[in-house]
């Protein structure tokens, strides 16, 4: 090409570029890393739409955090971005927040108290905000309020930049920002010298479906973020024992008697980190499908000798998720042992959970620290990888999870003492969710913002509670291999994107071959309540008018009356059974759309007992109780009850005696 | 030790002689308590005797049924069922401070106790162990609320250190030394109540004193007297709950009746031999010959300045 060509075409390109550069703020050369140093997989897993690299200063004293945050933002909507709202969450700690405000009326985990503490509170403020090739827009960021009318939130942050982002165009923010971490009440902070760092840093939004997705942060519910890469060098005293999510890079004395640990993590949405003086760590190793995963596993002195119920636990977890769902295909899952008493146990984190543990727990009571590992590990997948929006449809986050906690949980344990097998004493799983629903049964339906149920006892009971049992039922619909294959085909179809619950109902229905649209309609998007009774039952000898009758077993023949009513608004096929004193047992099916069924037989025998739904496939009938019947009391349940009763009632009384008399 | 162990034998001789009040108090304790059952043996028989659902509490016992029982809307409000027990092991103690007296003359005669003689004797003590139980009440309060104060505060003090054992021995330390403190409290007005009954000392302050006296002078002798029976009845309770748990079979009540109740028995039995045990000792302490420290009468007196 002659030279005054070539000049002629670069200028034409440079006048081309020029107001391209002007128009977008595109600054020249920016892209999403496509490394896979993270993950076992030879490429990348998710679609990254995000890259943050953050360079973080923590004072352990005093409990803050100063930090500079580069995000580069790859627009993928489609569409021309000029708005960009953020998270910052740890203005939630404040005493007019919304958060705060939610959690004294609901009185949600560590926020019932009566006074305002001053170490309660957090606040995460940005000292400069700069968007590359565009300015200055610190003293342009707009405090907003999506979820309600509360002015004095100040958990998302907007800045609206003059030149939109083009769609498949990039931009950068760079921002400076210090951070008060609150002694934790929930979620994040810190308890005595130990720090959890979550919901840390200025954090986008989610472009979902043609608008920003960015809530403010709620007592119920706060996660929902792009794919993304994460470098965070954290900055700790050196007596510090820090662990964060992704694989640890680097780790730097400093002469000022600090460290830098380097962390760098690939397909999460997420970063958490954790810092003490007084971890033990312990680190192996778990085989997955995909590749080996580096277990790390931060410890409390004080509960090193659960050491390998732990670590057991949490292998036998990753173990069944993988063969079940789908493999963990990050390359490190780190475990930490929260202070204790901090508020800061079970939570998840993309590649970084909390446990929480006491040092006398009993070896019978599975509900504590091991349903905590398999719970927040579950999150890896519903949550991690198949990032559902928890503000809007929580039940596909924490109510999946449930879900599979109880399928989990009941394979290492056993279905009847999963939670609880102790001295003779049992619950399983599937108990623990009836409690949670029992109570809140009819108030909101699943398919609901998280932060707009009744109260927080609706919220947890409907949820975790009611969605763990809707599918729990749902295995006795389409049968449990079914029910596995479809959670399987949800995972493997939707990890790594945000999907909706629509997505997974037509999952559901596509791999069950089934129109299940009558079950989801009432249990997913109604709050109608399933209870069915056995009403009455009735034998009456054909010939009762003859006087002297003389009932004699397998010769007088009666009839046989069984009543059936649908004491709720939830209308499912049942099956009954009756059986007979002659060891002969009918099996009845009912579609239950009427409100009431009577069965009859003519038959040599009497009605021994009446069962609905006698293989206990339906787990959410509000009363078990009325769903069977016999015709002679047992009264040897209520004999022993009353016995442990009056036995409890002799020993206070003895007590009370001993001490005054 | 040997001290002690002739007292502790000598309170289980005495109670052993008189089983018939410990039959009696069990008896009353049983009674009141089934009473006191009746209202949640009425919801649970309502609700269970005809659902196949309550084998999950017969052959075993699932906790989470149980809660599901008593949150059942036609098993009623809860405080409807422990309101009876309340109200009927307030009952027993009334009871208890009624008796006492004629258990405690009973155990200090060498006699079985007419019965005339023993309910005249309650009759005779009734306000003067009223008064003693209010005097009991406050200094036993005061002790005990000044004493977990201070428990609290340290278990508080505890609980800033990341050392998650330490708030829990600082607990169970802090929990035996008032269980300690709170036992002498106790054996004192134990000591109390003996002696208006056996001196029939009408003013109750004196027997207060006369019990503070003694308990003090005895320390030694009478806590680790009344330790040894009450390691006793904590090892009675324990071998109770372990037979429970290893030989009763989910489903047996009667098993669960005989085990629960024997152990009831014996645990009511534990608290009359520490009972028997103080007798035992008052009754030496009245019989020993006690050496008066003999003061010289001095022949002038002082000179008096105005």
């Amino acid at each position: 090409m002659p030279v005054s060509l070539r000049l002629a075409v670069c200028l034409l390109a440079a006048s081309l570029a020029v107001p391209v550069f002007a128009q977008t703020g595109d600054p020249v050369g920016l892209a999403i890393p496509s490394t896979t140093s993270a993950i076992n997989s030879p490429t990348p897993l998710s679609q990254r739409v995000v890259a943050y690299d953050m360079d973080a200063r923590y004072d352990a004293k005093a409990h803050t955090l100063e930090a500079s945050e580069t995000l580069t933002y790859h627009n993928l909507t489609g569409q021309p971005l000029d708005t960009f709202p953020f998270h910052l969450y740890l203005n939630a700690f404040q005493p007019t927040s919304t958060w705060m405000r939610e959690g004294k009326r609901e009185g949600t985990r560590g926020q019932n108290f009566e006074t305002w503490d001053s170490k309660s509170y957090g606040a995460e403020e940005i000292k400069r905000f700069e968007v590359v090739g565009q300015g200055d827009f610190t003293s342009q960021l707009q405090y907003i309020h999506p979820d309600d009318d509360n002015k004095d939130d100040r958990t998302v942050v907007q800045v609206h930049l003059p030149k939109p982002i083009p769609p498949d165009g990039y931009v950068q923010f760079k921002i400076k920002f210090h951070d008060q971490f609150p002694e934790t009440l929930e979620r994040t902070g810190w308890n005595r010298d130990f720090i959890l760092g979550g919901q840390w840093f200025p954090k986008v939004g989610v472009w979902w479906h043609g608008a920003w997705n960015c809530h403010q942060f709620h007592a119920s519910t706060e996660f929902f973020a792009d794919f993304g890469v994460y470098d965070v060098k954290l900055t700790v005293p050196q007596y510090e024992v820090v662990g964060g999510a992704g694989i640890e890079i680097s780790s730097t004395n400093n002469a000022d008697g600090t460290k830098t640990v380097a962390y760098h993590g690939e397909d999460i949405h997420d970063f958490a980190w954790t810092a003490s003086p007084h971890y033990l760590i312990h680190d192996d190793v778990f085989q997955g499908s995909t590749g080996p995963v580096k277990l790390r596993i931060m410890m409390q002195p004080a509960h090193w000798s659960q050491l390998g119920r732990q670590v057991r636990a949490l292998k036998d977890c990753m173990d069944r998720f993988d063969r079940w769902y789908g493999p963990y295909p990050y390359k490190t899952l780190t475990l930490v042992d929260p202070d204790p008493g901090s508020p800061a146990f079970g939570m998840e984190y993309p590649t970084f959970i909390t446990g929480g543990t006491f040092w006398w727990e009993p070896e019978g009571f599975h509900g504590g620290s091991v349903e905590t590992i398999e719970h927040e590990f579950g999150h890896q997948y519903w949550y991690g990888m198949v990032a559902t929006n928890e503000f809007e449809d929580a039940w596909m986050d924490e109510g999946i999870n449930q879900y599979t906690e109880i399928k989990v949980m009941d394979s290492m344990f056993g279905a009847t003492g999963s939670v609880l097998n102790l001295w003779g004493i049992t619950a399983s799983e599937t108990d623990q969710a009836r409690l949670y629903y029992l109570g809140v049964t009819d108030l909101d339906p699943m398919a609901r913002n998280g932060w707009q149920y009744a109260d927080n006892n609706s919220y947890s009971g409907i949820t975790y509670g009611k969605t763990a049992l809707i599918l729990r039922t749902l295995e006795g619909v389409i049968g449990e291999d079914t029910m596995r294959q479809a959670m399987r085909a949800y995972f493997t179809r939707y990890r790594f994107t945000h999907p909706t619950k629509e997505d997974f109902l037509k999952t559901i229905e596509e791999v069950s071959g089934k129109n299940l649209r009558w079950y989801f309609d009432q249990a997913v998007y109604g709050t109608q309540v399933l209870d069915y009774e056995v009403l009455k039952i009735d034998s009456t000898p054909v010939d009762w008018y003859k006087e002297n009758l003389k009932e004699k077993k397998g010769e007088t023949e009666y009839i046989d009356n069984v009543w059936i009513h649908g004491k709720g608004e939830f209308v499912i096929p049942i099956d009954v059974e009756v059986r007979f004193d002659n060891g002969s047992k009918v099996r009845e099916h009912w579609d239950g759309r009427d409100r009431w069924v009577r069965y009859t037989y003519q038959k040599k025998a009497k009605i021994e007992s009446v069962e609905v739904d006698p293989d206990h496939k339906i787990q959410f009938d509000r009363n078990n109780f009325n769903n069977s019947r016999t015709a002679e009391a047992n009264t040897a349940p209520a004999r022993k009850l009353t016995n442990y009763w009056t036995c409890i009632s002799q020993f206070f009384a003895q007590f009370l005696a001993w001490w005054l008399v | 030790m040997g001290e002690n162990t002739n007292l502790i034998s000598a309170g289980g001789g005495i109670a052993g002689r008189n089983k018939r009040y410990i039959v009696w108090f069990y008896l009353l304790n049983l009674v009141f308590a089934h009473f006191g059952a009746a209202v949640f043996s009425d919801n649970a028989h309502t609700i269970l005797d005809y659902s196949l659902y309550s084998d999950k509490l017969l052959h075993g016992f699932n906790l989470a049924v149980f809660v599901e029982l008593l949150t059942r809307p036609e098993f009623g409000p809860l405080h409807r069922s422990t309101a009876p027990a309340t109200l009927f092991a307030v009952v027993f103690f009334l009871m208890n401070l009624l008796f006492m007296p004629g258990v405690l003359l009973g155990y200090a005669s060498d006699h079985r106790l007419p019965r005339d003689e023993f309910y005249r004797v309650c009759g005779r003590n009734v306000w003067r162990f009223v008064r003693l139980l209010l005097f009991f009440t406050v200094i036993a309060g005061i002790v005990a609320g000044v004493l977990f104060g201070g428990l609290n505060a340290l278990i508080a003090a505890a609980d800033k250190t990341s050392n998650e054992r330490l708030p829990f021995f600082v607990q169970l330390v802090g929990t035996i030394i008032i269980f300690l403190v709170l036992t002498v409290t106790r054996i004192w007005f134990d000591l109390a109540q003996t002696d208006a009954v056996l001196r029939d000392e009408p003013a109750v302050r004196k027997s207060v004193f006369a019990g503070f006296r003694k308990t003090r002078r005895n320390l030694g002798r009478l806590l680790g007297s009344y330790v040894v029976i009450a390691l006793v009845a904590l090892a009675v309770l324990l071998a109770g709950v372990l037979l429970w748990y290893a030989i009763v079979p989910p489903g047996s009540v009667v098993g669960a009746f005989i085990i629960g109740e024997t152990t009831l028995l014996l645990l009511l039995a534990t608290r009359f031999w520490q009972r028997a045990t103080a007798v035992a000792f008052y009754v030496r302490e009245l019989t020993e010959p006690t050496v008066e420290e003999v003061r010289p009468v001095s022949a002038f007196a002082a000179p008096v300045v105005p």
